[in-house]
């Protein structure tokens, strides 16, 4: 029934649909909820601020230079976790898929170590690294690079045989069948390994500069919370989440680019 | 010499007293055993035979991509060890790259050796236009049918201008009318280009049809069984299939092939009875 009259709404013209009243009836209502929550005075005081303090400690967060500083901390750390995590991936995941050798000895660790959260390791880089971003992106990195090399190496065997006795046939070096046939022919593991160790880079990277940072979203957040400064905290969560639905829409729209016809 | 009623002083293929001998679980199979042919310039020979006799074993060491084995392939003079820049290799499967343009598919030898981007597009161009595929340039693979696709990767090949094409069953996936249609276009290049070209197939009727010469080899261990000279007038197209020449030829053969491939039948059922029906 509701197909139907989704159906003919739309081929009646661009109207609200129900389902996307629905959502936004949702999210009023969580809204008013809430909003009256925060004026309730059942909870300890300033837990759940009000909508207008949250919405102005969001202004004056987006107005200030020092968020914009450690949003590039953070953007940074992540852009080079992935960097280095996910060519590392690519590289040892081409190597394992390539070898038999290689993947009988070392793929059962990494399958292994893959699952652990990386987090446990952050002692450690702190103490090879440091406070500052460098243990960041080392975590990041270690987090990246699991998934992007599995999902390479899985890539590496579903490389359709024939093709590369085609390489062959035509005598290719061995540059030219990595650039030419190997690389091109796992464009689809290739980006979903990037998709998946970009979401666990964001993860790694933002949960390192809540333990123990002095710069960064992360470290800015966890800031406001010992500070008691509530509405700045869940200011900065708003902007998080948005900036994590972009960074997931970037990747999704590299793969979906690439899958319109060269199947 | 096997390869009897072959002037061996021009050939420009000689594939010498090959053996292959594969170790199994079951012990060691021999795959080829002793075979030699010669190819003229020019000519279209193609091996044919049952399924299990190794004749894509045999592509595969003509063409360099297998080297445990006896015997010597040599291309006009020259012993090849590896694929050679003469040979140029047709695959039965699938084998376009789906991430390429039919016109980038098509210059990727070309390529691969450094020829320059104008004239790379311009040879590229030409031998879509053989293949009558002029228009699809920048279509993908996916875009396109089976027997397009497969269209693709003979220009492809043709591209690198090669010697002597070698083609494993290049219409095996294709139905019977794509088959006989693209039959008619490689004839018609091949006769255009003077395209030296080894076949191999198990398709009777299409080795007929295209043929100087046939190969017919024997079920397991693949030999050569015999060597039969196709004399049917040129040009050919696939209206020679009407033909009563054509017909006795396709008999003559068949008669050889049966015995083989009846042969191959009884040993895969003993096989499958003796492996509790689980082998497949």
């Amino acid at each position: 029934m509701a197909e139907t009259g989704r159906l003919t709404r739309a081929a009646a013209g661009p109207a609200l649909s129900p389902v996307t009243l629905l959502r936004a009836a949702i999210i009023l209502s969580a809204l008013a909820v809430w909003e009256l929550l925060s004026h309730s005075g059942w909870l300890y005081r300033d837990v759940v601020p009000s909508l207008l303090s949250i919405l102005r400690a969001l202004i004056a967060l987006l107005t200030s230079p020092s968020y914009y500083f450690n949003l590039g901390v953070t953007a940074a750390e992540i852009a080079t976790a992935l960097a280095i995590g996910g060519l590392s991936g690519v590289a040892v995941g081409i190597l394992l898929g390539a070898n038999r050798f290689l993947s009988k000895a070392f793929e059962s660790y990494i399958y292994y170590l893959g699952p652990t959260p990386k987090i446990i390791f952050f002692p450690v880089m702190i103490m090879w690294f440091g406070v500052g971003p460098e243990s960041k992106v080392a975590l990041g990195t270690l987090s990246c690079f699991f998934p992007v090399a599995l999902s390479v190496a899985a890539g590496m065997r579903g490389i359709d045989k024939v093709l590369i006795r085609v390489g062959e046939s035509f005598r290719a070096g061995p540059w030219q069948m990595v650039v030419k046939i190997y690389l091109p022919a796992m464009r689809h593991p290739i980006i979903n390994g990037i998709r998946l160790g970009l979401g666990v880079a964001l993860i790694g990277t933002l949960l390192a500069e809540t333990k123990l940072s002095n710069k960064g979203i992360g470290f800015l957040i966890i800031n406001a919370y010992s500070t008691f400064d509530m509405p700045r905290m869940y200011a900065l969560l708003i902007v998080l989440f948005v900036l994590a639905i972009g960074a997931n829409a970037l990747v999704g729209r590299l793969g979906g680019l690439d899958s319109i016809k060269r199947i | 010499m096997p390869a009897a009623g072959s002037p061996s002083d021009d050939a420009i293929l000689v594939v010498d007293d090959i053996v292959v001998r594969y170790e199994t679980a079951e012990g060691p199979i021999t795959a080829v055993d002793d075979v030699s042919f010669k190819v003229r310039p020019g000519e279209f020979l193609s091996v044919i035979g049952p399924s299990g006799c190794g004749k894509s074993t045999l592509f595969n060491v003509i063409g360099g991509l297998l080297s445990h084995h006896q015997g010597v392939v040599s291309v006009a003079g020259e012993t090849i060890s590896g694929p050679h820049q003469s040979i140029g290799m047709v695959f039965q499967e699938e084998s376009t790259f789906p991430w390429r343009t039919v016109i980038d598919n098509v210059a990727f030898p070309l390529e691969l050796v450094g020829m320059a981007r104008a004239k790379r597009a311009e040879r590229a161009h030409y031998f879509i236009a053989l293949v009558g595929l002029a228009g699809f340039e920048n279509r993908y693979p996916g875009e396109l049918s089976g027997g397009m696709r497969q269209r693709v990767s003979l220009a492809r090949t043709l591209a690198s201008e090669p010697k002597i094409l070698l083609m494993d069953e290049p219409f095996a996936a294709l139905d019977e009318q794509t088959r006989l249609l693209l039959g008619d276009k490689v004839l018609q290049i091949q006769q255009q280009l003077k395209q030296t070209t080894l076949l191999i197939t198990h398709n009777i009727t299409e080795a007929v049809q295209m043929s100087d010469r046939i190969l017919v080899m024997t079920y397991r261990p693949g030999k050569t069984k015999r060597i039969v000279d196709i004399d049917l007038p040129r040009p050919r197209t696939s209206e020679v299939v009407s033909s009563v020449a054509f017909g006795r030829y396709v008999a003559e053969i068949w008669s050889d092939l049966r015995e083989e491939a009846s042969r191959g039948m009884q040993d895969e059922e003993s096989y499958v009875l003796h492996h509790d029906g689980t082998a497949s």
